[in-house]
Order: C-alpha cells, then sequence, then structure tokens
C-alpha cells in the first residue's frame, strides 16, 4: 500500500509500505494491505511504516487525520515534534 | 544651463540607485519563487482536508459547532495582514485602505463603542494602526520573520479562543490575495464564524470506518480547516508581497533608465556648450589681438 504523511508546510514521507502504525486517538491502530476504508483522528506519538527493504522507520506527530481508502493512506499531520 | 559637475553626480547616484532596485527585483523574484512553492506544497494538504471534511459532514449536520455560531456583533477581531517592509508599491496602504473601509462600512457602531480590536501581521500593520487611534493586539506583529504553519496555528487558536470565550463575536481577515506576480487581489474574508460552504453535490459513496465517530471527527477537523484557511491567508499575503515588490522595482529600475538618459542627454548637452564657449573665447581673443 502507498503511504503519504503531510504537513502543511511540507512532505514528510511518500511510499510504499508493507504496514503503518499511528497514534489514534483512541489508542494506537495498525494498517496493512487492503485495509477497509477509513478515516480516523490522531494524537500525539509516532506513525511507524515497515518499508519493505529498508525497514522500520517512524516519524513522531501531534495532531492531525488518516484517510484510507484503495490501498491509499494520507496522514495529514498539523505539526511533527522533533526528536531529540 | 546647468553645471557639468552637477550632472556628473546626479548621473552617479541615479546608477547607483538604479543597481540597488536591480538587486531587490531579483532577491524578490527568488523569494516569490519560494513563497509560491510553499502554497503549491500546502495546497495537496488543503485539499485532501476539505475532502474528508465534506465527505465526513455531508451525512451530519454541522450548524451546531461553535465556530459556526451567529451572535449579535458587539466585538470584532480584524486581522490585517501586511509585510515586514515597505517598498512594494502599494502593497500594504490597500491592506490599511479596506480594513479602514472595512469598519467604516460593517463595524462603525461597534468602532464608536470601542469593540473593534486590530491584530496586525506584519511590521508594517503594527507600525500603522498602533501610531493612530486602535485598539490593537499586538502578539503576532512579526510573524512573518518565522512564517510556517505552527506559527499560523498559534494566531488562528488565539482567534478561536477569543471567538469560542465570546470575546469577539466576529472575525474577519484583511490581506493581499495572489493572482500573478503583477496583480494582487484585495480580499476580506470572513473567518469566524464560519460561513457555511455552498452545497456541494458531492456523492461520497464510500463505507468508511470512523475513528472514535463522525461528530468527534468533524469536530476535530473544523478546527484544523481554519487554521488551514489562515495559514493559507498568510502564504498568499507572502507571495503577493514579493510578487508586489519585483512588479514595484522593475518599475523603479525602468524609471531610473530613463532618468539616465535624460541626465546623459544633458551632460553631453552640457559638455558641447562648454566646448563651444571655449572655442569661442579662443577665437575671439585671437581676432582681438590679430
Amino acid at each position: 500500500m502507498y503511504l503519504e504523511v503531510i504537513t502543511p508546510d511540507k512532505k514528510v514521507f511518500e511510499g510504499e509500505v508493507e504496514s503503518a502504525t499511528f497514534p489514534g486517538t483512541d489508542g494506537f491502530f495498525q494498517i496493512l494491505n487492503s485495509h477497509a476504508p477509513l478515516i480516523s483522528t490522531l494524537g500525539e506519538g509516532p506513525i511507524t511504516y515497515v518499508v519493505k527493504k529498508e525497514g522500520k522507520d517512524s516519524v513522531t506527530v501531534k495532531g492531525g487525520v488518516v484517510e484510507v481508502l484503495n490501498n491509499k493512506v494520507v496522514a495529514l499531520v498539523e505539526s511533527l515534534v522533533e526528536e531529540e | 544651463m546647468a553645471n557639468l559637475k552637477e550632472v556628473k553626480t546626479r548621473i552617479s547616484s541615479v546608477q547607483s540607485t538604479q543597481q540597488i532596485t536591480k538587486a531587490m527585483k531579483m532577491v524578490a523574484a527568488a523569494k516569490l519563487r519560494r513563497a509560491q512553492d510553499r502554497i503549491i506544497q500546502m495546497r495537496p494538504y488543503a485539499q485532501k482536508l476539505e475532502g474528508i471534511l465534506v465527505g465526513v459532514s455531508a451525512s451530519l449536520d454541522i450548524e451546531e459547532n461553535v465556530f459556526s455560531e451567529e451572535r449579535e456583533i458587539n466585538s470584532v477581531l480584524i486581522i490585517a495582514v501586511t509585510s515586514d517592509r515597505g517598498l512594494c508599491g502599494p502593497f500594504n496602504a490597500n491592506v490599511y485602505k479596506s480594513t479602514n473601509a472595512l469598519i467604516a462600512d460593517k463595524y462603525a457602531g461597534q468602532f464608536k463603542e470601542g469593540g473593534v480590536t486590530i491584530m496586525p501581521i506584519g511590521k508594517k500593520a503594527l507600525d500603522y494602526f498602533t501610531k493612530r487611534d486602535f485598539k490593537v493586539e499586538k502578539k503576532f506583529g512579526e510573524l512573518f520573520a518565522r512564517l510556517s504553519f505552527n506559527e499560523a496555528m498559534k494566531v488562528a487558536e488565539f482567534a478561536m479562543n477569543g471567538f469560542e470565550e465570546k470575546e469577539f463575536d466576529a472575525v474577519e481577515i484583511v490581506y493581499n490575495e495572489f493572482k500573478n506576480v503583477a496583480t494582487q487581489i484585495m480580499c476580506t474574508d470572513q473567518f469566524l464564524p464560519i460561513v457555511s460552504a455552498e452545497e456541494g453535490n458531492t456523492s461520497v459513496s464510500n463505507d468508511y470506518i470512523y475513528q472514535p465517530n463522525q461528530e468527534a471527527l468533524v469536530e476535530h477537523l473544523i478546527p484544523t480547516s481554519l487554521k488551514i484557511k489562515l495559514y493559507k491567508a498568510l502564504l498568499e499575503s507572502n507571495a503577493s508581497e514579493h510578487g508586489a515588490r519585483m512588479t514595484a522595482m522593475d518599475k523603479a529600475t525602468d524609471n531610473a533608465g530613463d532618468l539616465l538618459k535624460e541626465l546623459k542627454l544633458k551632460y553631453n548637452q552640457t559638455r558641447q556648450a562648454a566646448i563651444t564657449n571655449e572655442i569661442l573665447e579662443i577665437v575671439a581673443g585671437a581676432e582681438a589681438l590679430g
């Protein structure tokens, strides 16, 4: 499936991933291939995604919304939390 | 006839001015590119968000939102967006003019009662409104030095909190919208309460799973879309500023060129006159001797 993580300032990540975990407002959840259409709000925490060859990576975000539709996942993030 | 040396100094001074305006034009062009890139960068986000919001709220009545509540208007917050620097033609003056017109047209009564607060964004507006008899909220006057979504968010949150706590009954934004490099359109937008968008016939047929639920989603999305709206206004104004400066500086360079042409002509005339004079003198002297 295709994942896009964007903030109003820039595109944080874009590419094919195996799975992605999101910090939903009601708790973390994972999206795998062929997930049913979903819209969820995001809280604060890391978005972790697995890229086929490169392995796991994550960005820490704060607030936003994610939409899953036809194997395309778009995360609209309000702001990024810079890692120390 | 003007003094030869005087004209020469004028020429060199105009020349250096022309160099400066030329350089400023180039700088503005580069900054404009960057400002436009930011608008383009933000566009997919705004569109996607809009799409989701429309889809989610299509089946819901969003009239009950806190931010769309219409009250009797006693106090107004006007966000006036200008630039930090001058030398960009009528760019800033237009904002002052529109703000004053807005107050006179729509909020004359409130203004008399002292119910109009101006929140300038950009140093120019800050200076202008502080010097005059306006109630000014100075917090975000120098935002353009570090323009980012995070900063825009703070402004939007300030306005939204004020509205929620009934400090302001309406919020308006006055800014320049970017049409193209040479054209900026003055825009006065009502920020709060939300003007309900025209009913678009959106056929959203996807059976989404909503997390946590539709109502909560809409409540979450509306503030975000407001922030985006404000951020968009700021970016537009930023791009307009550089566009306006570019055109202004281009004109200034042209004008300096015209002036230089005239001055050079004058210089040559003066020089020729001086030579003719000298020859006349010599001839006259020779004649007197002979």
